[in-house]
């Protein structure tokens, strides 16, 4: 066909080697080559800082968000928390990154390449580890990112119009902050874990999404309160006493949510470990 | 060099492996046969340890493919041109998974030109045909330059100028070295590429020699002798032969005499000879002679078939 032969000239064997930096980079190289990685990461971008202008704006009243049907249910009408004004749109973001990590971890299972990557790392944890640093590396900067642009433009516009703000100084804005950051990246992770043990992209997802965002409204609606002290336990309640300002008194304080979900996390994360060891590929 | 001892996997109550042992040498090109469903990716998925043994084991070059310290340089592998994610462009596939043994640009792209796919590289894989997605997955199996190159029926879907080429490319293969195993239940296939010869079926193996042997075993040389004094050689041949037909009043086969004999046999007996062929079974009638019995899927013989839910 041509000229070209299939003899690679390498000196010393060692070059061709596998390790964990070369594997980060497949991963990294994976993660880049399709472009709905950066339309996904755009758009969680996007909707965090633009939600947290637009809710700034109507909580100033600079922006009438009121429809038809009165400010009842609008997403933007702060709760009075200047901190929730400025960051309305995490809710959004947590949802988007919650499907980028169900991706990375479903796609390849869904596609077949899953063989060809564990052909190319028979020792197959390398892949969950470079997977999972590269997911954390890439959403921690859209997080940061998201987060703290949402809280500096949001602050901006709450005070031009002399409306209460978030102050740096504030007692639990940095933690809530840094906490948003923690939860948006995490979620990512466990969605990632997710898709790597139910090898489903439809699977993942729901389970993700079900168990964060539908599972608590719903248990505490239909179970006891006597569950509650059961319930504070969930992964989205757990992350609710450290992204919030100023939790309700019925979850747990910040310092043990954040325990709690670092545990859900590793918890995760060991299951996929697990999964991925033992299963055939 | 690829060694497999007493392989076995069983999903459930079926046994896809059963207790396979055999070795596959560097130097030659060796065809892995066998019918639907003998159990050829099985194995093939086991020696790269994608599925894990029921028991039994395989070795790449000494040691467990897992072990492997640089894998794609020791086993390049072609399993199924679809593991590929469909939204990333043929560049970019190889250049990821050959990142993971420091793979880099250059090498990418004299594996795109050496499979003829430079012009297509920046394409999505998910938008390519079958051939180009076999010639793909043939760039992704030599993307390491490996010692150990095995492929999954690798002419699937190639056009008569692939399957061409893919012949050659598997000889030189061989013949830099390397070892070279190959699963086809295309015998046609096999015959004109393969040197050695695994024959699996139902999962155990049936037969582990070079192509000749397996040829010679699977059914034995005829000869075809057309004469107008054809009646006067029968007699003769008979004491020699193991079988002697005749379809037409001119024509004989002649079973298990060399061509060799029966012409010097004619010249004494000063027989005019018309023609004298030797007519050795071709591999694709010897292998189903061998796999008969281990074929699981039939086709239906007539146009009543039913389909009854198992497996077509
Ligand atoms: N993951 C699996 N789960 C259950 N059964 C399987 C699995 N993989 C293969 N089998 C069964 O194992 C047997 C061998 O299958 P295998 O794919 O290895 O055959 P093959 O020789 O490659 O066939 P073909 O020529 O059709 O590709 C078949 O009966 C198949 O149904
Ligand atoms: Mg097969």
């Amino acid at each position: 066909m041509s000229a070209v032969t299939v003899n690679e000239r390498t000196s010393a064997p060692a070059e061709r080697d596998l390790r964990f930096t070369r594997v980060l980079r497949s991963e990294w190289i994976k993660q880049w080559s399709l472009r709905s990685s950066a339309i996904t990461l755009g758009a969680t971008l996007a909707v965090m800082i633009l939600f947290g202008v637009v809710s700034s704006l109507s909580a100033t009243g600079s922006v009438e968000t009121t429809g038809p049907g009165g400010g009842g249910g609008d997403p933007f009408s702060g709760s009075g928390d200047p901190l929730a004004t400025v960051l309305a749109g995490a809710n959004f973001g947590v949802l988007i990154v919650s499907v980028f990590g169900v991706l990375a971890g479903a796609r390849e299972y869904g596609s077949g390449m899953i063989r060809s990557t564990m052909a190319a790392v028979p020792a197959r944890l390398p892949v969950l580890w470079a997977k999972v640093a590269v997911l954390v590396s890439t959403l921690l900067v859209v997080a940061v990112l998201g987060v703290f642009v949402a809280y500096f433009a949001g602050n901006a516009i709450l005070s031009s119009a002399d409306a209460a703000t978030a102050q740096w100084s504030d007692e639990g804005v940095v933690r809530a902050l840094l906490g948003n950051v923690a939860y948006l990246v995490g979620l990512g992770v466990i969605g990632l874990a997710l898709g790597l043990i139910l090898r489903s992209i439809g699977g993942g997802l729901g389970t993700l999404i079900g168990g964060i965002l539908f599972l608590p409204t719903l248990a505490s609606a239909l179970l006891p309160d006597t569950w509650d002290s059961a319930l504070k336990y969930l992964p989205s309640n757990a992350a609710q006493s450290f992204t919030a300002v100023a939790a309700p008194e019925t979850l747990l304080s910040a310092g043990q949510g954040a325990v709690v979900f670092a545990l859900w996390l590793v918890v995760a994360v060991a299951g996929a470990a697990v999964a991925i060891r033992v299963r055939d590929v | 060099m690829l060694e497999i001892v007493e392989l076995t996997k069983r999903y459930g109550d079926v046994t896809a492996v059963d207790g396979v042992t055999f070795r596959v040498r560097p130097g030659v090109v060796t065809g892995f046969l066998g019918p639907n469903g003998a159990g050829k990716s099985t194995t093939m998925r086991m020696i790269l340890g994608l599925d894990k043994p029921t028991s039994g084991s395989a070795l790449v070059n000494g040691r467990p493919y897992v072990d492997s310290r640089a894998p794609m340089r020791e086993l390049g592998v072609l399993l199924d041109a679809r593991n590929v994610d469909k939204g990333r462009s043929a560049r970019n596939h190889l250049r990821a998974l050959g990142a993971t043994v420091g793979i880099g640009r250059t090498r990418v792209e004299d594996l795109l030109e050496l499979v003829g796919l430079s012009d297509v590289a920046d394409k999505s894989a998910g938008s390519f045909s079958l051939g180009m997605g076999q010639r793909l997955g043939i760039a992704t199996a030599l993307l390491g330059d490996p010692s150990v190159v095995m492929l999954d029926e690798p002419v699937n879907g190639l056009d008569p100028d692939g399957i061409q080429w893919i012949r050659g490319l598997l000889k030189d293969l061989a013949a830099e070295g390397r070892t070279v195993f190959v699963s086809s239940h295309l015998m046609s296939e096999m015959e004109l590429t393969a040197e050695h010869l695994v024959v699996i079926g139902r999962g155990r193996i049936i037969a582990d020699m070079s192509m000749d042997d397996f040829i010679a075993s699977a059914s034995p040389d005829r000869v075809r002798v057309v004469s107008p004094e054809a009646v006067r050689l029968r007699e003769p041949l008979l004491a020699l032969a193991k079988s002697v037909t005749s379809a037409e009043a001119q024509v004989l086969e002649v079973e298990g005499v060399p061509a060799s004999i029966i012409g010097d046999l004619a010249a004494e007996l000063g027989v005019r000879l018309h023609e004298l062929t030797s007519i050795s079974a071709s591999l694709e009638e010897a292998f189903m002679e061998l796999t008969r019995e281990s074929v699981q899927y039939h086709g239906a013989a007539s146009g009543h078939a039913t389909i009854d839910g198992a497996r077509a």
